[in-house]
């Protein structure tokens, strides 16, 4: 052993610059990968930690405001729940913070705690008094609402103002950036006076035995409507829904970068082995000295082994915690959203598996080139060369030629297709970061598309929301009395139940020419009057129907027959994609008292949007929300488009260490061969011109081959969370690349091979012709 | 009257961490259209002085002067394009580039100029008795068809000067009188040729010019040629040296 070691690292010593390459690219791969691994493990930790700490509700049921306080009590029977809270009389509120609006729903409780749904109090105080109110921590956050600050009611007539004295984690409720809305609480007593025109209802929290699953949840849902009055139940909530939107962006996170750290350990297995390969055959000589002095096969393979582990166990050291440190700022998010201190997670098993995973991969690549050198003969090895010999490389000096490329552009071309193996590995690193540099550009672009689609970007230019004080009538024909005004979209919610799916489904009643919109109609075609709907794929078969299907659903109670046109593309319901669309005429005539509560208007052009927003806020200053449209939050996609970017740019630095490291074992290797040319008159220029053509030309080759490559995993992927969303993706959300993106990503990628052929390249060109022909 | 072609003054060569030079003060001249050998027993410095002449070393102290051109004076890039233009090298183990067929070697030079020079490859493989096997790789051939390729290369474009350092090294005795049959057939139709050589009677059997040196100085200049020395005294003044 002790001769393996003194060996080893003498090579090592020998060796730097290689050593250097495994160094690099494993820490880069063991860095991603561990990531990876911290992020899958904790998707669900924090989150089921709160849950379980906090007696989090498996369902939250609101219940119409008509319903009888003591049927509501027997409820949880009828669910078969083991524990309940409620029920808490809430309504819907809006108040102001400053310039800005919010909409919550303000629920009745005196204290925080309970058997159920328990709420963590992480700063101020739980409000006491008719005057206070306590809202969600990640909600007073994204708002920069503080403790201690006013908040004035916008959605009754006394306008009362309450002061913000705690905030609070729910563990039901949805995250605040990812959208839906927050719950806020007051005294059960100060809720009347919160409460407007149709805005009341109850609100009910059931845990069951265990953690139920979806089916056993609707199950107990649909036993519970039975038992109460047709439109009891409006709305119900899940423990695994709420789960599953808090970890939305882990979700969409997690799922590229597995890819990507496959795609990283892929790489650096490609050029580790590249790498022993080319250290082999640069050591024949070397090797049949070894086994002349008595390394039997099986050390020789260890010399060779250890050379590649030694660098690769010295980067894992330094990567993997790197890795985990990396992670948290994420796992920290999380953490901080559900009101828990931050306490850095490092798991020493995961950090072992991710060891294990890095070195077991770099050490299976340099296993296979390295069992060849231990079954090579002494007296063979001894007197072979070690430059390539023979026709490969000569089909493609031949194409050059007929080109009429320069000479040293040919012999370039000839030296990356003069070691087959050499050539597929370095292609397949360039390969795997090309792929991966248009997963992330193609992800991040289709994100963008789908946040500017979903906020109608294009289509309306200012978002106008009331209070339930000033009625509908008002609000339209203040907002159609301006001369800029060129179309008004009213949008009324409501909640419509349809057979065969449990909860009721969240329901946008339009008003106005909606198709203007410009939602895509996947399938069908938009509705055209009453009693037409139109709903993402996934609700039109969770509901067991087709296109030109009718099916009876109830608004409030109230039946309503509606018939399905048409299939369209959106998030807005959520994980799962519940969602119906529906002209508002649909609702008012079962439903008189919903009217709409959301205003798309779209100016005429060249009008002044900043000046209309400001004008028409000043006409309603308490009772009207007036925002220019697309100006929301999108935190959430630069956390991940940095995310993956990041890492796209950590596996293109692998790919340019493969393509630097082929490089330098062709540049090694043909030492000679460099040489002779140089007495043959080949100028430095030509010689760095030969290496970098070399370099070049597989770049290009990996490059053609990864865009389109690239661009069917990105669809692969997008498809995956487009089904989240609950509709396969329409083709413009595809159309993220430009054809001249196209071409330039490999071009890219060319000019990155190029540049890392430069040191090899002036390496080759200062060789020294007299001290290498005569060592010879 | 002959035309000085190569001229080194006062040339010393001290390698990276040798005590002694690998040359030591030479001085000579080398005419347009002569054959010279140098001659010189292993270690002796004549590789080392062709490797000056061809630019591809440079001299510790002096000058070297080849067709008027310093070479001192030139970069990397223009003692590229000085070998590319004006010589000729034919080396002891031929150096041909193994992934290169036998034609693809001779182009070579011509391509790196930006030339074609085909019908002149093919004229010299012609001339040079391995036309049959222009399409071989280094591999496939004989250690003397090598060296008829390494010579086709060498001349391909048309060098001023043929630099040819043992190139009988490598080869046995009826390749390298072949080869060196080809280099005094060249010699005859003018073209100047420096050989180094440690075979004495090589040397004085095709050059009419040579040159002994040991230790890195020059301790004879002969015209074999002339009446004055005969080749049998160049033989006897290099052993009487070797043997001091």
């Amino acid at each position: 052993m002790t001769a393996l070691l003194v060996k080893a690292m003498a090579d090592l010593r020998r060796r730097k610059l290689q050593a250097a390459v495994i160094f690099i690219t494993t820490l880069l791969a063991a860095g991603t990968g561990t990531m990876t691994l911290s992020l899958l493990a904790q998707t669900r930790d924090p989150w089921q930690a709160a849950f379980d700490a906090q007696r989090g509700a498996h369902l939250r049921v609101n219940f119409d405001s008509r319903t009888a306080v003591a049927a509501l009590a027997g409820t949880a029977s009828h669910l078969g729940a083991t524990a309940f809270s409620g029920p808490y009389s809430a309504t819907a509120v809006q108040f102001q913070s400053g310039a800005n609006k919010y909409n919550v729903t303000a629920i009745g409780r005196d204290n925080p705690g309970g058997d159920v749904s328990q709420l963590r109090i992480t700063g101020g105080r739980w409000p006491k008094g008719s005057g206070e109110i306590a809202l969600t921590r990640s909600f007073a956050d994204l708002n920069h609402i503080s403790i201690g600050e006013r908040l004035k009611v916008l959605s009754v007539p006394d306008q009362p103002v309450l002061t913000l004295t705690g905030e609070v984690v729910d563990i039901n409720a949805l995250r605040a950036d990812v959208g839906g809305v927050q719950n806020a609480w007051v005294p059960s007593s100060a809720v009347a006076a919160l409460t407007g025109r149709g805005t009341s209802l109850y609100l009910m929290d059931y845990r069951f035995a265990g953690n139920p699953t979806s089916a056993q949840l609707q199950a107990h849902l649909h036993a519970l409507r039975g038992a109460l009055p047709p439109g009891g139940v409006t709305s119900t909530v899940d423990y695994i829904f709420a789960r599953t939107v808090f970890h939305i962006s882990t979700l969409i996170l997690t799922g590229v970068l597995v890819a990507f750290s496959v795609f990283a350990l892929l790489a650096t297995a490609a050029i580790v082995a590249n790498l022993v390969t080319g250290i082999v055959i640069s050591g024949y000589r070397e090797i049949g000295i070894m086994k002349a002095v008595g390394f039997t096969p099986l050390q020789v393979v260890g010399v060779f082994v250890l050379q590649v582990a030694i660098p690769a166990a010295a980067a894992c050291v330094v990567g993997i915690p790197a890795g985990t440190v990396l992670s948290q700022p994420l796992l920290a998010s999380n953490s901080q959203a559900l009101g828990l201190a931050y306490e850095p997670s490092f798991s020493p098993t995961l950090d072992l598996l991710a060891l294990a995973g890095a070195l077991g991969i770099v050490i299976i690549a340099a296993l296979i080139p390295a069992f060849r050198a231990g079954l090579l003969k002494p007296a063979v090895v001894i007197a072979n060369a070690t430059a390539p010999r023979g026709q490969s490389g000569r089909w493609l000096r031949r194409l050059a030629d007929r080109a009429r490329l320069p000479r040293p552009a040919v012999l370039g071309l000839g030296e990356a297709a003069a070691r087959p193996a050499r050539g597929v590995l370095t292609l397949l690193a360039i390969f795997l970061g090309v792929a991966t540099v248009v997963v992330a550009l193609g992800e991040t672009r289709s994100f963008n598309e789908i946040y500017t689609y979903e906020a109608h970007s294009g289509s309306v230019d200012v978002v106008v929301m009331r209070s339930p004080a000033l009625s509908d009538a008002d609000t339209a024909r203040l907002i159609s009395s301006q001369p800029e005004t060129a179309r008004v979209v009213a949008e009324t919610n409501a909640n419509i139940s349809v057979p065969g799916i449990a909860d009721p489904v969240a329901t946008l009643g339009f008003r106005g020419d909606s198709a203007a919109l410009g939602y895509y109609v996947v399938g069908g075609r938009w509705f055209n009057g009453p009693g037409e709907v139109v709903a993402p794929r996934s609700l039109v078969q969770d509901a067991h129907l087709k296109i030109g299907d009718s099916f009876k659903g109830a608004v409030q109670g109230t039946p309503v027959t509606l018939r399905v046109v048409g299939e369209v593309y959106d998030f807005t319901g959520g994980p799962g994609g519940h969602l119906l669309m529906i002209d508002s005429s649909t609702i008012a005539a079962a439903a008189p008292d919903l009217a709409p509560s959301t205003y798309r208007v779209t100016l005429k052009p060249r009008s002044n949007v900043n000046a209309y927003v400001r004008r028409l806020a000043a006409a309603q200053p308490d009772l009207l929300d007036v925002q220019a449209n697309g100006t929301g939050n999108t935190s959430f996609l630069t956390v991940i488009g940095g995310v993956l970017f990041a890492i796209a740019a950590i596996i293109a630095l692998i790919a340019a260490a493969g393509v630097f490291n082929t490089l330098l074992l062709n540049t090694r290797e043909r030492l000679r061969d460099t040489a002779t040319l140089k007495a043959l008159g080949m100028s430095p220029r030509q010689v760095v011109g030969m290496v970098a053509s070399s370099a070049g030309f597989l770049a290009l080759m990996g490059g053609i081959v990864a865009v389109p490559a690239g661009v069917v995993l990105y669809r692969l992927l997008f498809d995956q969370l487009s089904l989240l969303g609950g509709s396969p993706t329409p083709a413009p959300f595809y159309d993220v690349f430009a054809p001249w993106e196209l071409v330039a990503i490999p071009l890219g990628g060319v000019m990155v091979a190029v540049a890392a052929a430069v040191i090899p390249g002036r390496w080759a060109a200062r060789t020294n012709v007299v001290e290498v022909l005569h060592a010879e | 009257m002959n035309t000085e072609l190569v001229r080194l003054t006062d040339v010393t060569k001290v390698y990276q961490g040798g005590i002694t030079g690998a040359l030591n003060g030479v001085s000579v001249t080398v005419e347009e259209g002569e054959f010279t050998a140098i001659m010189g027993p292993s270690g002796s410095g004549k590789s080392t002085m062709l490797n000056l002449v061809a630019g591809l070393d440079r001299p510790t102290s002096g000058s070297v002067f080849v067709r008027g051109t310093d070479l001192a004076k030139e970069g990397e890039a223009g003692l590229a394009t000085f070998r590319r233009d004006h010589i000729g090298f034919v080396f002891q183990f031929f150096n041909l580039l193994p992934n290169l067929t036998a034609l693809e070697n001779v182009l070579l030079p011509a391509q790196l100029k930006g030339n074609t020079a085909k019908v002149r490859a093919g004229e010299l493989l012609d001339r040079l008795g391995i036309a049959e096997v222009a399409d071989r790789y280094p591999a496939r051939l004989s250690g003397g068809q090598q060296q008829r390729v390494a010579m086709a290369r060498a001349l391909v474009n048309k060098p001023t000067l043929l630099l040819a350092d043992e190139p009988t090294g490598a080869l046995d005795t009826q390749s390298g009188e072949h080869v060196m049959d080809l280099v005094a057939q060249l010699h005859r139709e003018g073209q100047t040729v420096l050989l180094v050589t440690h075979d004495a009677k090589l040397a004085t059997r095709h050059a009419e010019r040579v040159i002994s040196v040991i230790d890195g100085r020059i301790v004879d200049d002969a015209r074999l040629e002339s009446p004055e020395r005969a080749p049998s005294e160049v033989i006897r003044v290099r052993g009487e040296e070797a043997a001091r």
